[in-house]
Protein backbone atom coordinates (compact mmCIF):
# COMPACT_ATOMS: atom_id res chain seq x y z
CA UNK A 1 0.00 0.00 0.00
CA UNK A 2 1.93 2.97 -1.20
CA UNK A 3 1.11 6.60 -1.60
CA UNK A 4 -0.41 6.29 -5.07
CA UNK A 5 -2.89 3.61 -4.06
CA UNK A 6 -4.10 5.90 -1.31
CA UNK A 7 -5.96 8.01 -3.86
CA UNK A 8 -8.16 5.19 -5.08
CA UNK A 9 -10.56 4.96 -2.09
CA UNK A 10 -11.22 8.70 -2.22
CA UNK A 11 -11.81 8.65 -5.97
CA UNK A 12 -14.08 5.62 -5.68
CA UNK A 13 -15.98 7.26 -2.86
CA UNK A 14 -16.50 10.57 -4.66
CA UNK A 15 -17.42 8.80 -7.88
CA UNK A 16 -19.97 6.59 -6.11
CA UNK A 17 -21.57 9.54 -4.36
CA UNK A 18 -21.81 11.46 -7.61
CA UNK A 19 -23.26 8.46 -9.41
CA UNK A 20 -25.78 8.00 -6.62
CA UNK A 21 -26.80 11.66 -6.62
CA UNK A 22 -27.09 11.61 -10.39
CA UNK A 23 -29.24 8.49 -10.37
CA UNK A 24 -31.54 9.94 -7.70
CA UNK A 25 -31.98 13.09 -9.70
CA UNK A 26 -32.55 11.15 -12.93
CA UNK A 27 -35.05 8.76 -11.35
CA UNK A 28 -37.11 11.65 -10.06
CA UNK A 29 -36.85 13.50 -13.35
CA UNK A 30 -37.86 10.52 -15.48
CA UNK A 31 -40.60 9.64 -13.06
CA UNK A 32 -42.02 13.13 -13.42
CA UNK A 33 -41.78 12.84 -17.20
CA UNK A 34 -43.52 9.49 -17.25
CA UNK A 35 -46.09 10.81 -14.83
CA UNK A 36 -46.95 13.83 -16.95
CA UNK A 37 -46.91 11.61 -20.03
CA UNK A 38 -49.39 9.24 -18.43
CA UNK A 39 -51.59 12.09 -17.34
CA UNK A 40 -51.63 13.35 -20.92
CA UNK A 41 -52.65 9.90 -22.15
CA UNK A 42 -55.38 9.69 -19.52
CA UNK A 43 -56.70 13.13 -20.52
CA UNK A 44 -56.52 12.28 -24.21
CA UNK A 45 -58.37 9.02 -24.03
CA UNK A 46 -60.63 10.18 -21.29
CA UNK A 47 -59.80 7.26 -19.10
CA UNK A 48 -60.73 7.04 -15.50
CA UNK A 49 -57.76 8.30 -13.66
CA UNK A 50 -58.25 5.62 -11.05
CA UNK A 51 -57.93 2.88 -13.70
CA UNK A 52 -54.38 3.90 -14.37
CA UNK A 53 -52.25 3.42 -11.33
CA UNK A 54 -52.63 6.38 -9.12
CA UNK A 55 -49.38 7.23 -7.74
CA UNK A 56 -48.45 9.81 -5.29
CA UNK A 57 -45.39 11.62 -6.39
CA UNK A 58 -44.20 12.57 -2.98
CA UNK A 59 -44.38 9.01 -1.66
CA UNK A 60 -42.15 7.84 -4.47
CA UNK A 61 -39.64 10.61 -3.94
CA UNK A 62 -39.57 9.94 -0.23
CA UNK A 63 -39.00 6.22 -0.62
CA UNK A 64 -36.32 6.77 -3.26
CA UNK A 65 -34.51 9.35 -1.17
CA UNK A 66 -34.63 7.10 1.86
CA UNK A 67 -33.12 4.19 -0.04
CA UNK A 68 -30.47 6.40 -1.56
CA UNK A 69 -29.72 7.78 1.87
CA UNK A 70 -29.17 4.30 3.21
CA UNK A 71 -26.87 3.40 0.32
CA UNK A 72 -24.94 6.61 0.89
CA UNK A 73 -24.52 5.81 4.55
CA UNK A 74 -23.28 2.36 3.62
CA UNK A 75 -20.70 3.72 1.20
CA UNK A 76 -19.53 6.27 3.72
CA UNK A 77 -19.15 3.66 6.44
CA UNK A 78 -17.06 1.46 4.19
CA UNK A 79 -14.94 4.44 3.21
CA UNK A 80 -14.25 5.40 6.81
CA UNK A 81 -13.42 1.81 7.65
CA UNK A 82 -11.00 1.68 4.73
CA UNK A 83 -9.34 4.85 5.99
CA UNK A 84 -8.92 3.42 9.48
CA UNK A 85 -7.49 0.21 8.09
CA UNK A 86 -4.95 2.16 6.09
CA UNK A 87 -4.02 4.24 9.12
CA UNK A 88 -3.50 1.12 11.18
CA UNK A 89 -1.41 -0.39 8.41
CA UNK A 90 0.80 2.68 8.31
CA UNK A 91 1.22 2.66 12.07
CA UNK A 92 2.05 -0.99 11.90
CA UNK A 93 4.71 -0.37 9.27
CA UNK A 94 6.17 2.42 11.36
CA UNK A 95 6.20 0.12 14.36
CA UNK A 96 7.69 -2.82 12.50
CA UNK A 97 10.48 -0.67 11.11
CA UNK A 98 11.29 0.83 14.46
CA UNK A 99 11.02 -2.47 16.25
CA UNK A 100 13.23 -4.22 13.73
CA UNK A 101 15.89 -1.70 14.57
CA UNK A 102 15.22 -2.05 18.31
CA UNK A 103 15.68 -5.79 18.16
CA UNK A 104 18.51 -5.98 15.64
CA UNK A 105 20.70 -3.38 17.32
CA UNK A 106 21.34 -5.22 20.60
CA UNK A 107 21.78 -8.48 18.68
CA UNK A 108 24.37 -6.83 16.43
CA UNK A 109 26.20 -5.49 19.45
CA UNK A 110 26.19 -8.88 21.15
CA UNK A 111 27.46 -10.65 18.07
CA UNK A 112 30.14 -8.03 17.54
CA UNK A 113 31.54 -8.26 21.06
CA UNK A 114 31.35 -12.04 21.22
CA UNK A 115 33.31 -12.31 17.98
CA UNK A 116 35.75 -9.71 19.26
CA UNK A 117 36.37 -11.54 22.51
CA UNK A 118 36.86 -14.75 20.63
CA UNK A 119 39.34 -13.18 18.24
CA UNK A 120 41.49 -11.04 20.53
CA UNK A 121 43.25 -11.47 23.82
CA UNK A 122 42.08 -8.55 25.87
CA UNK A 123 42.96 -7.49 29.38
CA UNK A 124 40.60 -8.61 32.11
CA UNK A 125 39.51 -4.99 32.66
CA UNK A 126 38.59 -4.57 29.00
CA UNK A 127 36.86 -7.94 28.94
CA UNK A 128 34.75 -6.93 31.90
CA UNK A 129 33.82 -3.66 30.26
CA UNK A 130 32.59 -5.33 27.10
CA UNK A 131 30.85 -8.08 28.98
CA UNK A 132 29.02 -5.32 30.82
CA UNK A 133 27.84 -3.91 27.49
CA UNK A 134 26.65 -7.32 26.43
CA UNK A 135 24.64 -7.75 29.59
CA UNK A 136 22.99 -4.40 28.97
CA UNK A 137 22.12 -5.48 25.45
CA UNK A 138 20.67 -8.76 26.59
CA UNK A 139 18.49 -6.90 29.06
CA UNK A 140 17.37 -4.53 26.36
CA UNK A 141 16.43 -7.43 24.12
CA UNK A 142 14.72 -9.16 26.96
CA UNK A 143 12.59 -6.11 27.74
CA UNK A 144 11.49 -5.76 24.16
CA UNK A 145 10.63 -9.41 23.86
CA UNK A 146 8.77 -9.22 27.13
CA UNK A 147 6.65 -6.35 25.94
CA UNK A 148 5.67 -8.06 22.72
CA UNK A 149 4.77 -11.21 24.58
CA UNK A 150 2.72 -9.24 27.09
CA UNK A 151 0.80 -7.76 24.24
CA UNK A 152 0.24 -11.13 22.64
CA UNK A 153 -0.98 -12.58 25.92
CA UNK A 154 -3.40 -9.80 26.60
CA UNK A 155 -4.80 -9.86 23.11
CA UNK A 156 -5.38 -13.58 23.21
CA UNK A 157 -6.74 -13.27 26.74
CA UNK A 158 -4.45 -15.93 28.13
CA UNK A 159 -2.95 -14.29 31.17
CA UNK A 160 -2.32 -15.95 34.49
CA UNK A 161 -3.79 -14.99 37.82
CA UNK A 162 -7.26 -14.40 39.05
CA UNK A 163 -9.18 -11.35 40.12
CA UNK A 164 -8.72 -11.02 43.85
CA UNK A 165 -10.04 -8.24 46.03
CA UNK A 166 -6.85 -6.49 47.11
CA UNK A 167 -5.74 -3.29 48.73
CA UNK A 168 -4.32 -1.25 45.85
CA UNK A 169 -2.25 0.91 48.18
CA UNK A 170 -0.46 -2.21 49.38
CA UNK A 171 -0.06 -3.58 45.85
CA UNK A 172 1.49 -0.36 44.58
CA UNK A 173 3.65 -0.06 47.66
CA UNK A 174 5.07 -3.56 47.34
CA UNK A 175 5.64 -3.08 43.61
CA UNK A 176 7.64 0.10 44.09
CA UNK A 177 9.74 -1.49 46.80
CA UNK A 178 10.56 -4.64 44.83
CA UNK A 179 11.18 -2.85 41.57
CA UNK A 180 12.73 0.40 42.72
CA UNK A 181 16.11 -0.66 41.35
CA UNK A 182 14.69 -0.60 37.84
CA UNK A 183 14.17 3.14 38.08
CA UNK A 184 17.49 4.40 39.37
CA UNK A 185 17.80 8.08 40.03
CA UNK A 186 14.05 8.54 40.02
CA UNK A 187 12.16 9.60 43.10
CA UNK A 188 8.87 7.74 43.46
CA UNK A 189 6.42 8.95 46.09
CA UNK A 190 3.11 7.40 47.05
CA UNK A 191 0.48 9.68 48.54
CA UNK A 192 -2.62 8.45 50.26
CA UNK A 193 -4.27 11.53 51.74
CA UNK A 194 -7.41 9.67 52.75
CA UNK A 195 -5.27 7.22 54.68
CA UNK A 196 -7.71 4.47 53.82
CA UNK A 197 -7.17 1.21 52.05
CA UNK A 198 -8.39 1.01 48.50
CA UNK A 199 -9.96 -2.37 47.90
CA UNK A 200 -10.67 -3.45 44.38
CA UNK A 201 -10.77 -6.76 42.52
CA UNK A 202 -7.53 -6.86 40.58
CA UNK A 203 -5.44 -9.32 38.68
CA UNK A 204 -2.10 -8.65 40.33
CA UNK A 205 -0.07 -9.93 37.34
CA UNK A 206 -1.81 -7.52 34.97
CA UNK A 207 -1.89 -4.66 37.43
CA UNK A 208 1.86 -4.89 37.95
CA UNK A 209 2.29 -4.84 34.16
CA UNK A 210 0.29 -1.62 34.07
CA UNK A 211 2.40 -0.09 36.82
CA UNK A 212 5.62 -1.20 35.13
CA UNK A 213 4.62 0.39 31.83
CA UNK A 214 3.47 3.68 33.36
CA UNK A 215 6.57 4.02 35.50
CA UNK A 216 8.94 3.00 32.72
CA UNK A 217 7.38 5.63 30.49
CA UNK A 218 7.63 8.28 33.18
CA UNK A 219 11.34 7.60 33.50
CA UNK A 220 12.01 7.19 29.77
CA UNK A 221 10.26 10.37 28.65
CA UNK A 222 11.97 12.47 31.25
CA UNK A 223 14.94 14.71 30.69
CA UNK A 224 15.05 16.49 34.03
CA UNK A 225 18.00 16.35 36.41
CA UNK A 226 15.87 14.91 39.17
CA UNK A 227 13.10 12.81 37.70
CA UNK A 228 10.14 12.43 39.99
CA UNK A 229 6.89 10.47 39.98
CA UNK A 230 4.04 11.11 42.42
CA UNK A 231 1.41 8.41 42.80
CA UNK A 232 -1.74 9.66 44.51
CA UNK A 233 -4.81 7.75 45.59
CA UNK A 234 -7.99 9.76 45.11
CA UNK A 235 -11.33 8.49 46.28
CA UNK A 236 -14.35 9.96 44.53
CA UNK A 237 -18.03 9.19 44.87
CA UNK A 238 -18.27 6.96 41.86
CA UNK A 239 -14.69 6.01 41.23
CA UNK A 240 -11.27 5.37 42.61
CA UNK A 241 -8.62 7.43 40.89
CA UNK A 242 -4.93 6.61 40.81
CA UNK A 243 -2.87 9.57 39.61
CA UNK A 244 0.62 9.16 38.19
CA UNK A 245 2.17 12.58 37.95
CA UNK A 246 5.67 13.14 36.58
CA UNK A 247 7.99 16.02 35.74
CA UNK A 248 8.88 14.63 32.34
CA UNK A 249 8.81 16.03 28.83
CA UNK A 250 5.03 16.26 28.76
CA UNK A 251 2.63 15.56 25.90
CA UNK A 252 1.40 17.88 23.18
CA UNK A 253 -2.34 18.49 22.97
CA UNK A 254 -2.56 16.92 19.53
CA UNK A 255 -0.98 13.71 20.77
CA UNK A 256 -2.94 13.20 23.97
CA UNK A 257 -5.60 10.94 22.53
CA UNK A 258 -3.31 9.25 20.02
CA UNK A 259 -0.70 7.91 22.43
CA UNK A 260 -3.01 5.12 23.57
CA UNK A 261 -3.37 3.78 20.06
CA UNK A 262 -1.71 0.51 19.24
CA UNK A 263 1.72 0.98 17.64
CA UNK A 264 1.50 4.74 18.04
CA UNK A 265 4.84 6.32 18.78
CA UNK A 266 5.43 10.00 19.27
CA UNK A 267 8.01 10.78 16.66
CA UNK A 268 8.93 8.87 13.55
CA UNK A 269 11.13 5.89 12.96
CA UNK A 270 12.65 7.76 10.02
CA UNK A 271 14.33 10.37 12.14
CA UNK A 272 14.78 8.06 15.09
CA UNK A 273 12.79 10.19 17.52
CA UNK A 274 10.49 7.28 18.21
CA UNK A 275 11.70 5.97 21.54
CA UNK A 276 9.19 3.49 22.74
CA UNK A 277 7.71 0.37 21.25
CA UNK A 278 4.33 1.95 20.60
CA UNK A 279 2.78 -0.74 22.73
CA UNK A 280 3.12 0.39 26.34
CA UNK A 281 0.10 2.65 26.65
CA UNK A 282 -2.01 0.41 24.47
CA UNK A 283 -1.27 -2.35 26.97
CA UNK A 284 -2.07 -0.03 29.86
CA UNK A 285 -5.44 0.93 28.41
CA UNK A 286 -6.23 -2.69 27.67
CA UNK A 287 -5.46 -3.72 31.22
CA UNK A 288 -7.55 -0.85 32.58
CA UNK A 289 -10.43 -2.00 30.43
CA UNK A 290 -10.09 -5.57 31.64
CA UNK A 291 -10.50 -4.13 35.13
CA UNK A 292 -13.58 -2.25 33.95
CA UNK A 293 -11.77 1.07 34.21
CA UNK A 294 -9.88 3.41 31.92
CA UNK A 295 -6.80 5.59 31.77
CA UNK A 296 -6.71 9.24 30.78
CA UNK A 297 -3.70 11.39 30.06
CA UNK A 298 -3.30 15.07 30.80
CA UNK A 299 -0.44 17.43 30.20
CA UNK A 300 0.10 21.16 30.25
CA UNK A 301 2.28 20.80 27.18
CA UNK A 302 5.83 20.17 26.10
CA UNK A 303 8.28 20.18 28.96
CA UNK A 304 5.57 20.51 31.56
CA UNK A 305 5.19 16.94 32.75
CA UNK A 306 2.23 14.63 32.43
CA UNK A 307 -0.47 13.08 34.58
CA UNK A 308 -1.87 9.65 33.84
CA UNK A 309 -5.01 8.83 35.82
CA UNK A 310 -6.34 5.31 36.22
CA UNK A 311 -10.08 5.54 36.87
CA UNK A 312 -11.68 2.49 38.46
CA UNK A 313 -15.44 2.59 38.89
CA UNK A 314 -16.92 1.67 42.25
CA UNK B 1 47.81 12.37 13.08
CA UNK B 2 47.04 12.84 9.41
CA UNK B 3 50.45 11.85 8.22
CA UNK B 4 50.93 8.82 10.43
CA UNK B 5 50.59 6.52 7.38
CA UNK B 6 47.69 4.73 8.98
CA UNK B 7 44.42 4.66 7.07
CA UNK B 8 41.70 6.75 8.66
CA UNK B 9 38.22 5.32 9.05
CA UNK B 10 35.18 7.31 10.12
CA UNK B 11 32.36 5.34 11.74
CA UNK B 12 28.96 7.06 11.78
CA UNK B 13 26.77 4.94 14.06
CA UNK B 14 24.33 6.02 16.74
CA UNK B 15 24.38 2.95 18.97
CA UNK B 16 27.30 3.50 21.36
CA UNK B 17 28.02 -0.18 21.91
CA UNK B 18 28.29 -0.97 18.24
CA UNK B 19 30.33 2.19 17.57
CA UNK B 20 32.78 1.32 20.31
CA UNK B 21 32.99 -2.30 19.19
CA UNK B 22 33.79 -1.26 15.62
CA UNK B 23 36.34 1.28 16.80
CA UNK B 24 38.03 -1.33 18.94
CA UNK B 25 38.26 -3.90 16.19
CA UNK B 26 39.36 -1.50 13.48
CA UNK B 27 42.02 -0.03 15.78
CA UNK B 28 43.31 -3.49 16.55
CA UNK B 29 43.58 -4.03 12.78
CA UNK B 30 45.87 -1.02 12.59
CA UNK B 31 43.54 1.73 11.44
CA UNK B 32 42.94 5.17 12.90
CA UNK B 33 39.31 5.39 13.89
CA UNK B 34 36.92 8.21 14.75
CA UNK B 35 33.28 7.75 15.61
CA UNK B 36 30.30 10.08 15.20
CA UNK B 37 26.90 9.38 16.65
CA UNK B 38 24.73 11.34 14.24
CA UNK B 39 24.71 12.62 10.67
CA UNK B 40 25.71 16.20 11.29
CA UNK B 41 28.70 15.49 13.49
CA UNK B 42 29.60 12.78 10.99
CA UNK B 43 29.66 15.33 8.17
CA UNK B 44 31.78 17.69 10.25
CA UNK B 45 34.28 14.94 11.05
CA UNK B 46 34.44 13.99 7.40
CA UNK B 47 35.21 17.56 6.36
CA UNK B 48 37.80 18.15 9.05
CA UNK B 49 39.46 14.79 9.24
CA UNK B 50 39.37 13.53 5.61
CA UNK B 51 39.02 9.82 6.33
CA UNK B 52 39.98 7.21 3.76
CA UNK B 53 36.80 5.24 4.33
CA UNK B 54 33.41 5.82 5.91
CA UNK B 55 31.31 3.22 7.72
CA UNK B 56 27.75 4.51 7.79
CA UNK B 57 24.57 3.38 9.50
CA UNK B 58 21.44 4.33 7.60
CA UNK B 59 19.13 4.80 10.56
CA UNK B 60 20.57 7.80 12.30
CA UNK B 61 18.84 10.31 14.56
CA UNK B 62 17.91 13.57 12.88
CA UNK B 63 18.99 13.18 9.29
CA UNK B 64 19.02 9.73 7.73
CA UNK B 65 22.19 8.09 6.48
CA UNK B 66 21.22 8.17 2.81
CA UNK B 67 20.96 11.98 2.79
CA UNK B 68 24.37 12.13 4.43
CA UNK B 69 25.68 9.85 1.71
CA UNK B 70 24.25 12.07 -0.99
CA UNK B 71 25.86 15.10 0.55
CA UNK B 72 29.24 13.40 0.67
CA UNK B 73 28.94 12.14 -2.89
CA UNK B 74 28.31 15.66 -4.17
CA UNK B 75 31.82 16.59 -3.20
CA UNK B 76 33.65 13.31 -3.21
CA UNK B 77 32.59 10.56 -5.55
CA UNK B 78 35.54 8.38 -4.79
CA UNK B 79 35.69 7.93 -1.05
CA UNK B 80 34.62 4.36 -0.25
CA UNK B 81 31.47 4.13 1.83
CA UNK B 82 30.28 0.95 3.52
CA UNK B 83 26.74 0.90 4.87
CA UNK B 84 25.72 -1.22 7.84
CA UNK B 85 22.00 -1.34 8.37
CA UNK B 86 19.25 -3.16 10.16
CA UNK B 87 17.21 -2.76 6.99
CA UNK B 88 18.21 -5.64 4.82
CA UNK B 89 15.48 -5.99 2.23
CA UNK B 90 16.46 -5.92 -1.42
CA UNK B 91 14.84 -2.57 -2.00
CA UNK B 92 16.78 -1.05 0.92
CA UNK B 93 20.01 -2.33 -0.57
CA UNK B 94 19.02 -1.04 -3.99
CA UNK B 95 18.31 2.40 -2.53
CA UNK B 96 21.72 2.47 -0.90
CA UNK B 97 23.53 1.28 -4.00
CA UNK B 98 21.72 3.75 -6.23
CA UNK B 99 22.96 6.58 -4.05
CA UNK B 100 26.52 5.51 -4.59
CA UNK B 101 27.42 3.26 -1.71
CA UNK B 102 30.28 0.84 -2.28
CA UNK B 103 29.22 -1.98 -0.02
CA UNK B 104 26.18 -2.87 2.05
CA UNK B 105 26.20 -5.11 5.10
CA UNK B 106 23.04 -5.92 6.99
CA UNK B 107 22.92 -6.18 10.75
CA UNK B 108 23.82 -8.36 12.47
CA UNK B 109 26.97 -8.86 10.47
CA UNK B 110 29.94 -11.15 10.81
CA UNK B 111 33.00 -9.39 12.21
CA UNK B 112 35.51 -11.11 9.93
CA UNK B 113 33.44 -10.33 6.87
CA UNK B 114 33.20 -6.70 7.91
CA UNK B 115 36.96 -6.39 8.42
CA UNK B 116 37.76 -8.07 5.11
CA UNK B 117 35.37 -5.84 3.19
CA UNK B 118 36.83 -2.74 4.79
CA UNK B 119 40.31 -3.84 3.84
CA UNK B 120 39.28 -4.60 0.27
CA UNK B 121 37.58 -1.22 -0.13
CA UNK B 122 40.69 0.58 1.11
CA UNK B 123 42.92 -1.35 -1.29
CA UNK B 124 40.70 -0.49 -4.26
CA UNK B 125 40.51 3.11 -3.18
CA UNK B 126 44.27 3.44 -3.27
CA UNK B 127 44.27 2.14 -6.88
CA UNK B 128 41.68 4.76 -7.82
CA UNK B 129 43.89 7.47 -6.40
CA UNK B 130 46.57 6.47 -8.88
CA UNK B 131 43.97 6.48 -11.66
CA UNK B 132 42.83 9.93 -10.72
CA UNK B 133 46.20 11.28 -11.58
CA UNK B 134 45.62 9.88 -15.04
CA UNK B 135 42.38 11.82 -15.15
CA UNK B 136 39.77 9.08 -15.41
CA UNK B 137 37.11 7.47 -13.34
CA UNK B 138 34.70 10.19 -12.29
CA UNK B 139 30.99 10.11 -13.03
CA UNK B 140 30.89 13.81 -13.52
CA UNK B 141 33.85 13.93 -15.88
CA UNK B 142 33.58 15.33 -19.32
CA UNK B 143 30.63 17.30 -20.49
CA UNK B 144 27.02 16.96 -19.49
CA UNK B 145 24.50 18.03 -22.07
CA UNK B 146 20.87 18.91 -21.78
CA UNK B 147 19.06 20.74 -24.54
CA UNK B 148 21.51 23.22 -26.02
CA UNK B 149 23.47 23.52 -22.80
CA UNK B 150 26.79 21.88 -22.07
CA UNK B 151 28.18 21.77 -18.55
CA UNK B 152 31.86 20.97 -18.02
CA UNK B 153 32.39 19.80 -14.46
CA UNK B 154 36.14 19.53 -14.81
CA UNK B 155 36.56 23.14 -15.87
CA UNK B 156 33.60 24.44 -13.85
CA UNK B 157 32.15 26.15 -16.88
CA UNK B 158 28.98 25.94 -18.89
CA UNK B 159 28.02 26.87 -22.43
CA UNK B 160 24.45 28.00 -22.29
CA UNK B 161 21.89 30.50 -23.40
CA UNK B 162 23.81 33.51 -22.18
CA UNK B 163 27.10 32.25 -23.59
CA UNK B 164 29.98 30.78 -21.66
CA UNK B 165 29.76 31.14 -17.86
CA UNK B 166 31.99 30.08 -15.01
CA UNK B 167 30.03 28.25 -12.36
CA UNK B 168 30.67 28.70 -8.67
CA UNK B 169 31.35 25.71 -6.44
CA UNK B 170 27.91 25.94 -4.93
CA UNK B 171 26.26 26.15 -8.35
CA UNK B 172 28.19 23.06 -9.45
CA UNK B 173 27.13 21.18 -6.34
CA UNK B 174 23.51 22.03 -6.86
CA UNK B 175 23.68 21.06 -10.54
CA UNK B 176 25.22 17.73 -9.64
CA UNK B 177 22.44 17.14 -7.15
CA UNK B 178 19.77 17.84 -9.73
CA UNK B 179 21.46 15.66 -12.34
CA UNK B 180 21.87 12.79 -9.90
CA UNK B 181 18.15 13.07 -9.18
CA UNK B 182 17.05 13.65 -12.75
CA UNK B 183 13.32 13.15 -13.08
CA UNK B 184 12.80 12.96 -9.32
CA UNK B 185 11.13 15.78 -7.43
CA UNK B 186 13.26 17.42 -4.75
CA UNK B 187 11.81 19.48 -1.92
CA UNK B 188 13.38 22.81 -1.04
CA UNK B 189 14.29 21.42 2.33
CA UNK B 190 16.04 18.43 0.80
CA UNK B 191 17.93 20.68 -1.63
CA UNK B 192 18.98 22.82 1.28
CA UNK B 193 20.06 19.93 3.43
CA UNK B 194 21.98 17.99 0.82
CA UNK B 195 23.19 20.86 -1.34
CA UNK B 196 24.33 23.10 1.47
CA UNK B 197 25.25 20.40 3.95
CA UNK B 198 22.89 21.18 6.83
CA UNK B 199 24.78 24.27 7.87
CA UNK B 200 21.54 25.85 8.96
CA UNK B 201 22.82 29.25 7.96
CA UNK B 202 20.92 29.25 4.68
CA UNK B 203 17.20 29.58 4.00
CA UNK B 204 15.01 28.12 1.29
CA UNK B 205 14.94 31.59 -0.29
CA UNK B 206 18.54 30.97 -1.32
CA UNK B 207 17.48 27.79 -3.12
CA UNK B 208 14.86 29.80 -5.01
CA UNK B 209 17.49 32.37 -6.01
CA UNK B 210 19.75 29.67 -7.39
CA UNK B 211 16.87 28.26 -9.43
CA UNK B 212 16.22 31.71 -10.87
CA UNK B 213 19.89 31.87 -11.82
CA UNK B 214 19.84 28.41 -13.42
CA UNK B 215 16.77 29.31 -15.42
CA UNK B 216 18.46 32.47 -16.58
CA UNK B 217 21.45 30.46 -17.75
CA UNK B 218 19.92 27.31 -19.13
CA UNK B 219 16.31 27.90 -20.13
CA UNK B 220 15.28 29.17 -23.55
CA UNK B 221 12.44 31.00 -21.82
CA UNK B 222 13.10 31.44 -18.09
CA UNK B 223 9.42 32.18 -17.55
CA UNK B 224 8.44 28.82 -19.04
CA UNK B 225 11.09 26.49 -17.71
CA UNK B 226 11.62 23.19 -19.48
CA UNK B 227 14.45 21.78 -17.46
CA UNK B 228 14.19 23.28 -13.98
CA UNK B 229 10.49 23.03 -13.28
CA UNK B 230 8.60 23.97 -10.13
CA UNK B 231 6.29 21.46 -8.56
CA UNK B 232 3.62 23.09 -6.43
CA UNK B 233 3.90 22.22 -2.75
CA UNK B 234 6.66 19.67 -3.47
CA UNK B 235 9.64 21.70 -4.73
CA UNK B 236 11.63 21.46 -7.93
CA UNK B 237 12.31 18.85 -10.56
CA UNK B 238 15.05 18.69 -13.18
CA UNK B 239 14.36 16.71 -16.30
CA UNK B 240 15.22 16.53 -19.95
CA UNK B 241 15.14 13.96 -22.76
Amino acid sequence: MDQSKWFYPIIVFIFSVLALAASLFLFIYWYMEVSTGLEAVVARFNLEPSVVLESRTWVVILVLSLLVGIILLGIFTIFVYNLKTYQLYRLQQNFINNFTHELKTPVTSLKLFLETLSKHELSRAEQLKYIGYMIQDVNRLSDNIGRILDLARIESKSYPGEFVESDLVAVVGIFCETNGHLFPGCEINIHNPAEKSFNYPVNVYLFEMLLMNLLTNAVKYNSSESPRIDITFDLHKQSMNLRFEDNGIGIEKTQIKKIFRKFYQVGQYKDMTAKGSGLGLHLVQNIARIHKGRVVAESKGNGKGSVFTLILPL
Amino acid sequence: MKNSGKKRILVIEDDIHIAEGLKLNLSLQGYDVMTAKDGISGLNEWKEWSPHLIVLDIMLPGIDGLSILQNIRLEDEQIPVLIISAKSEAHDRIMGLSFGVDDYLSKPFNLEEFLLRVERLLVRASWSLKEERAGTGKIFSGAYRFGDNIVDFEKSTAICRVGKVTLTEQELKLLKLFIANKGKPLSRRKLLEIGWGYTGAVTTRTVDNFIVRFRKYFEIDPKKPRYFKSLRVVGYIFDHD
